[in-house]
C-alpha cells in the first residue's frame, strides 16, 4: 500500500515536470498550427544554460532558471521571426521539416560545443527528502512540481486575462477578423514561438535537477511532450496538466508493476487509446 | 465641397496574378453613409481588403489625408479604418465580451474603454445579457450585432460594414440599419457593402455601383433608386436569384429574403 501511494507521488512529481515540458508544444501547435519537433532540443538546451549557469557562475539551479528562461525566449523569438514565419501559412510538412533541421543543427552544436558526455545539476540539497508518514518526498522534486503548477496557471492566466494573450487566441481562432482588428501576426507568433521556447527552458532546467542531461535527450522528450499535447488537448493548459499528470503516474506504475524497459510501450498505448476513445483529448472538446 | 475622407483613385488590386479591381475611384467625405452595391464576385469585398491592407494594391489610397502606401493592416486599424468583415468573423471560442474587447485591441486607455462597453451594451441591449457566453453559440442577428459592436469598442473614423443583411431576417436588419444610421449621427463614417441594393440605398446618402471589378455609376441614394439601369439590373438580379413569386413580395417589402 505505502509502495504503491509512493509510487502515485512519484507519478504525480514527474507528470508535473512531463506538463510543462508539454506546455510550450502545445501553446506553439495550438496557435501557430506547427508541430515544433525542435522541442526537446529547446528543453534541452534550457537544461544546459541552467547547467553553466551552476558549475560556471555557481548560480542555485532554481534561481538560473528565469535567465534560462529569457535566453530561450530570445532564441525562440528570433527562430519564428527569422525562419518560421516565412512558412508560416504554407503546408504543415514544411514546418515539419524545417523544424526537424533545427531539431538536427542544435543537438549537434551542443555535441559539438558541451561534448556528448552526461550532465548532472547537483546542488547541496539534491538528495535531500522530507518524509511524510512513511513516503518520501524529495525536495527537488517537490520544488519543481510547484514551479510547474505555477508556470503552468500563470500560462493560462496570461492566454485569459491579459490584452497580448488575448491576441493571441484571436489570432489562433481567426486569423483574418485578428488582423483586421490590430493584431500583427508576425510579432504574436514570434511572441508565442517565444513563450513556447522559454517553457522549454524551464522545463529543461528542472529536468536537469531530476535527470542526467545530454545532447540527445531532445527526441525523446519531443515525443513525450507530443504525447501529452494529444492526451490532453490543445484547447487549454488544464488539458494539458492532467494529460502529464496522467502520463507520470501511468509510466511510474508500469515501471513498478511491469517493468521500467516497458515506460514507453505505455505512453505510446495510452497515445492510441486516447486517440480511439477521445480524439479531443482528455478534456477537450468531443469532436 | 469639404475634403474627403477616403480617397481611392485609380486602384487596381486582385489576388496572385488574378486582377479583380481596375482602376476603381470612390471618395468619402467625413459623417456620410456611402452605399456600395452590386452583385456577387463584383469586387466589393476586394476593394474593402485593399482599403484594409490585407491584399496589395496599385493607385492612390488616402485617408484623412494620409496615404496608406506602405501601411499594415495593423496600422489602418489604429488610424481609424475599421471593417465589419462579411461572415462576421467573430471570435467565436470567446465571450461576446472579450470579442468587444479585441475590438478595443490598439487602445490603452482602459477607463475610456470601459465607458466605451456600457456605451455599446446600450447600443445593442440584446448583448448585455450575454457578456459571457460564447459568440459562436448565438444566433446569426446576435452575431452580426456582436461584430458590429467589436467594430465600435475600436472607436473608427470610418466603419465599413460587409453584407450585413446576409442570412438575416428583414427586421433583423431593419434594426441594423436604424443603428447604423445612428452610429453616423454621433460622427462616424460609414461605407455600407450590400448585395440588398434597397437596403442599403434606404439609409446612405451617396452610393456607388461595382460591376466586373469597375465602378459603373456613382450618385446620391436617390439618384441610383430612380436610375433604370440599376432598377433593371437589381431586379434582374432578384428575378435570377430567386423564384418570381418570391421576387415580387421582396420587392414589395423592399428586402430579398435570404433565410
Amino acid at each position: 500500500m505505502v509502495l504503491l501511494l509512493q509510487v502515485l507521488v512519484s507519478g504525480v512529481l514527474l507528470g508535473g515536470l512531463y506538463a510543462l515540458m508539454a506546455l510550450g508544444l502545445a501553446l506553439v501547435w495550438g496557435v501557430l498550427n506547427i508541430v515544433n519537433l525542435s522541442h526537446g532540443a529547446l528543453i534541452m538546451l534550457g537544461a544546459y544554460a541552467t547547467w553553466f549557469l551552476y558549475t560556471g557562475a555557481h548560480i542555485d539551479p532554481f534561481a538560473a532558471l528565469p535567465i534560462a528562461a529569457a535566453s530561450l525566449f530570445a532564441l525562440g523569438y528570433i527562430i519564428q521571426r527569422g525562419i518560421l514565419n516565412l512558412v508560416i501559412r504554407g503546408p504543415m510538412f514544411n514546418t515539419l521539416l524545417i523544424t526537424f533541421g533545427i531539431e538536427v543543427i542544435l543537438t549537434y552544436l551542443a555535441q559539438l560545443w558541451f561534448s556528448a558526455d552526461f550532465r548532472t545539476i547537483n546542488p547541496s540539497y539534491a538528495g535531500s527528502n522530507h518524509a511524510l508518514g512513511g513516503l518520501t518526498v524529495p525536495y527537488v522534486q517537490a520544488l519543481a512540481f510547484a514551479i510547474d503548477s505555477v508556470l503552468t496557471t500563470a500560462m493560462w492566466m496570461f492566454l485569459l486575462r491579459t490584452r497580448t494573450g488575448r491576441g493571441i487566441r484571436a489570432a489562433s481562432q481567426n486569423l483574418v477578423a485578428a488582423r483586421l482588428y490590430g493584431v500583427d501576426p508576425k510579432r504574436i507568433y514570434a511572441l508565442t514561438f517565444g513563450l513556447g521556447a522559454a517553457l522549454a527552458g524551464v522545463a529543461g532546467g528542472l529536468y536537469g535537477t531530476v535527470s542526467q542531461i545530454n545532447p540527445y535527450i531532445g527526441g525523446p522528450l519531443t515525443a513525450k511532450s507530443f504525447v501529452i499535447a494529444i492526451i490532453g488537448g490543445l484547447d487549454n493548459p488544464l488539458g494539458v496538466i492532467a494529460g502529464g499528470l496522467f502520463l507520470g503516474v501511468v509510466e511510474s506504475l508500469t515501471a513498478l508493476y511491469v517493468g521500467p524497459t516497458y515506460r514507453d510501450v505505455a505512453s505510446f498505448g495510452m497515445l492510441v487509446l486516447i486517440l480511439i476513445a477521445r480524439p479531443g483529448g482528455l478534456l477537450g472538446r468531443t469532436a | 465641397m469639404s475634403e474627403s475622407l477616403l480617397r481611392v483613385a485609380r486602384l487596381d488590386a486582385g489576388y496572385g496574378e488574378m486582377p479583380v479591381l481596375r482602376g476603381v475611384n470612390v471618395d468619402i467625405r467625413a459623417a456620410e453613409i456611402v452605399a456600395l452595391v452590386g452583385g456577387n464576385g463584383a469586387g466589393k469585398t476586394t476593394l474593402l481588403r485593399a482599403i484594409s491592407r490585407l491584399i496589395p494594391s496599385q493607385g492612390e489610397l488616402r485617408f484623412d489625408g494620409r496615404s496608406l502606401g506602405g501601411t499594415t493592416a495593423d496600422q489602418v486599424f489604429e488610424m481609424g479604418l475599421v471593417q465589419v468583415p462579411e461572415g462576421r468573423q467573430l471570435f467565436d471560442h470567446m465571450s461576446v465580451e472579450e470579442n468587444l474587447q479585441m475590438g478595443a485591441y490598439a487602445r490603452r486607455d482602459k477607463t475610456a474603454i470601459e465607458a466605451d462597453l456600457d456605451r455599446v451594451y446600450g447600443i445593442f441591449p440584446a448583448l448585455a445579457g450575454r457578456r459571457r457566453q460564447l459568440a459562436g453559440s448565438m444566433s446569426g442577428g446576435e452575431q452580426q450585432m456582436c461584430a458590429m459592436a467589436r467594430a465600435l469598442m475600436a472607436r473608427p473614423r470610418l466603419l465599413m460594414v460587409d453584407e450585413m443583411s446576409l442570412g438575416l431576417a428583414p427586421v433583423i436588419v431593419d434594426s441594423l440599419l436604424d443603428t447604423m444610421a445612428r452610429i453616423r449621427s454621433e460622427g462616424v463614417t460609414v461605407l455600407l457593402v450590400e448585395q440588398d441594393v434597397h437596403a442599403a440605398l434606404s439609409v446612405a446618402d451617396r452610393g456607388y455601383v461595382m460591376q466586373i471589378g469597375e465602378i459603373v455609376r456613382e450618385g446620391t441614394a436617390k439618384e441610383l433608386e430612380s436610375d433604370p439601369d440599376v432598377r433593371r439590373a437589381y431586379l434582374g438580379e432578384i428575378a435570377t436569384a430567386s423564384s418570381p413569386g418570391r421576387a415580387a413580395r421582396s420587392r414589395a417589402t423592399g428586402r430579398r429574403m435570404e433565410d
